[in-house]
This record gives structure tokens, C-alpha cells and sequence, in this order.
């Protein structure tokens, strides 16, 4: 039985690479295979800061965190309520702007899906992630 | 007899439904690899290469490991995998717990996405009892079905 058992879950591994292969084919230009967030879509703190009126931040987190507390001036835009929430941030927004997004720490991944969406859904051209994202920003108070 | 057609019963809508689970959670991935592979770099445990990699290969496993508990094909090969794929998983959270990372499980996709620790790991725990339970009846012998 133990040889059966071994064959039959090799060949459900080996059937599943030929759909993944295809996949990745597929979503060959849409994602990068280095780096979860190229060099170029990041932002340090002290680079969105040194931006200054031209900063629109954009607080990825769940709400009950932004209302706890936000940085001064963000825009709540989570995917929990995207479809709510996108027309009002996109009343702040103008082309000249720099969006930054940050959810609540490096770990997180909300601030990548959320800038990921204004790119590809809403068009958006100069949408960064904030390394470090709140942590930093509380860090950086201290 | 009409006593083990019973048992035969509910045992196959165990195998249903364990089978559909993973269908449902494989094929919310396939649909949107890019985030799954976020969601395993959230992990911090795998290089971000090898993430990607995963992310477009794992859906697949799932859904191929699904079907074949449905089918009853290739049956407890789907098992012991889905069942290895589940420990992983649990071992892998709870190591996120305790390193303080703030992760999304992604096991479900965007359902998942709030999700409580113990919330994972309960189903988890469920979905791994229903696996072994499958697989100790599947290895008893009287109704497997082998290749």
C-alpha cells in the first residue's frame, strides 16, 4: 500500500506543475520574480516626507486602526470597503500628486494590494509603498 | 447492511466536502496568484522567488488533491498530501504568531484575509482531523479504491 500511496501523490505533484507552468506563463509580465515589490515602487519615510504638499497618504489598514490613529492628513483606503472608499480618495487625488500607501508594518501586505489596485484598476501613475509602513511612522516620532 | 450503507454515506460526504473545501480554496488562488504569493512572503520563512513559485503551483496541487478525494481516484496519494500541505501550514502559522508578524493566511483568498489566529487554526485543526480520519477508513482497506 505504502508504494501505491507514494506513487499516487507523485503523480498528483507532478500533474499539478503542468496548469502551474501554464499560469506562470501566463502572468509572466504581471509579476516580478525578485522582488515582491520592485525598487522603484517603495518609498522611505524620509523620502515621502521630503515630497511635502505633494504626499497624499493613504492609510491601508482596517478601519478600526485608522480611526484609533493615522498619519496627519491620510486617506482611509482599505479593501475591506474599496468600492466606498476609492471615489472619496480620488476627490484628494490630481495627477501632480504622489501617492503613498502604507498599511501597519513592513510585514504587512495590505499596502502592496492596495497601491497593486490603484495601478491596475484605478490607472493610477506614482503610487509607492512606504517601507516600514505605521512601525516606521510611530518610530520615527519617537 | 442498510447500517453500512449509512456509514458508506457519510463518509462520502465527508469526501465531498473535504474535496470541495480545497477545490474552492485552490481555485481562489489560481484566480489571483499575485496576492497568494504576498500572502507566503508574508510568512517571511520562503526567499520571494520561491514564493511566486509556490503561489502558481500550490492552487493547483489543492484543486488536483480535491478532485481526486471526489473522484475517489488517486485517493489517498491526495490525502497524505493535502494532509502534509495542512501541517505545513499550521506549523506555519503558529510560527508567525510567535515571531509577531501581521499576516494574511490566504488560505481562502480575500474571505480569509481577517480572519483570527485561533479562527485558522481551528479549522485547520478541523480540516487536518477530517484528512486523518479519511485517510485511517481509506487505509483500513474496504473502501479503497485504488488505481
Amino acid at each position: 500500500m505504502r508504494s501505491s500511496l507514494v506513487r499516487q501523490a507523485l503523480l498528483l505533484a507532478a500533474l499539478a506543475f503542468i496548469p502551474g507552468i501554464g499560469e506562470a506563463i501566463y502572468f509572466r509580465d504581471k509579476v516580478s520574480w525578485q522582488s515582491p515589490i520592485p525598487a522603484s515602487e517603495m518609498v522611505t519615510l524620509t523620502q515621502a516626507r521630503a515630497w511635502g504638499e505633494n504626499t497624499i497618504w493613504v492609510d491601508a489598514r482596517p478601519d478600526a486602526e485608522f480611526e484609533r490613529e493615522h498619519i496627519p492628513g491620510a486617506v482611509l483606503l482599505n479593501e475591506d470597503r474599496w468600492n466606498e472608499l476609492l471615489p472619496q480618495f480620488l476627490v484628494t487625488w490630481s495627477p501632480e500628486k504622489r501617492v503613498v500607501v502604507y498599511c501597519s508594518s513592513q510585514s504587512c501586505n495590505a499596502s502592496r494590494e492596495v497601491a497593486r489596485r490603484l495601478r491596475d484598476e484605478a490607472q493610477l501613475k506614482n503610487v509607492f509603498v512606504l517601507q516600514g509602513g505605521w512601525e516606521e511612522w510611530l518610530k520615527s516620532r519617537k | 447492511m442498510a447500517q453500512v450503507a449509512k456509514v458508506k454515506f457519510v463518509w462520502r460526504i465527508v469526501d465531498l466536502v473535504v474535496g470541495g473545501i480545497f477545490i474552492y480554496a485552490g481555485a481562489i488562488k489560481a484566480l489571483d496568484p499575485i496576492r497568494f504569493a504576498s500572502d507566503i512572503d508574508n510568512y517571511k520563512i520562503l526567499p520571494w522567488m520561491i514564493a511566486v513559485g509556490l503561489a502558481f503551483y500550490l492552487p493547483w496541487l489543492e484543486i488536483l488533491c480535491g478532485v481526486a478525494l471526489i473522484v475517489r481516484r488517486l485517493y489517498l496519494g491526495g490525502l497524505s498530501i493535502l494532509s502534509a500541505l495542512v501541517c505545513v501550514f499550521i506549523l506555519a502559522t503558529i510560527a508567525a504568531k510567535v515571531r509577531g508578524l501581521d499576516i494574511t493566511c490566504g488560505c481562502f483568498g480575500h474571505a480569509s484575509q481577517h480572519w483570527s489566529f485561533s479562527g485558522h487554526l481551528a479549522l485547520d485543526l478541523a480540516i487536518l482531523a477530517a484528512l486523518l480520519a479519511l485517510y485511517l477508513k481509506g487505509a483500513s482497506g474496504n473502501r479503497l479504491q485504488n488505481v
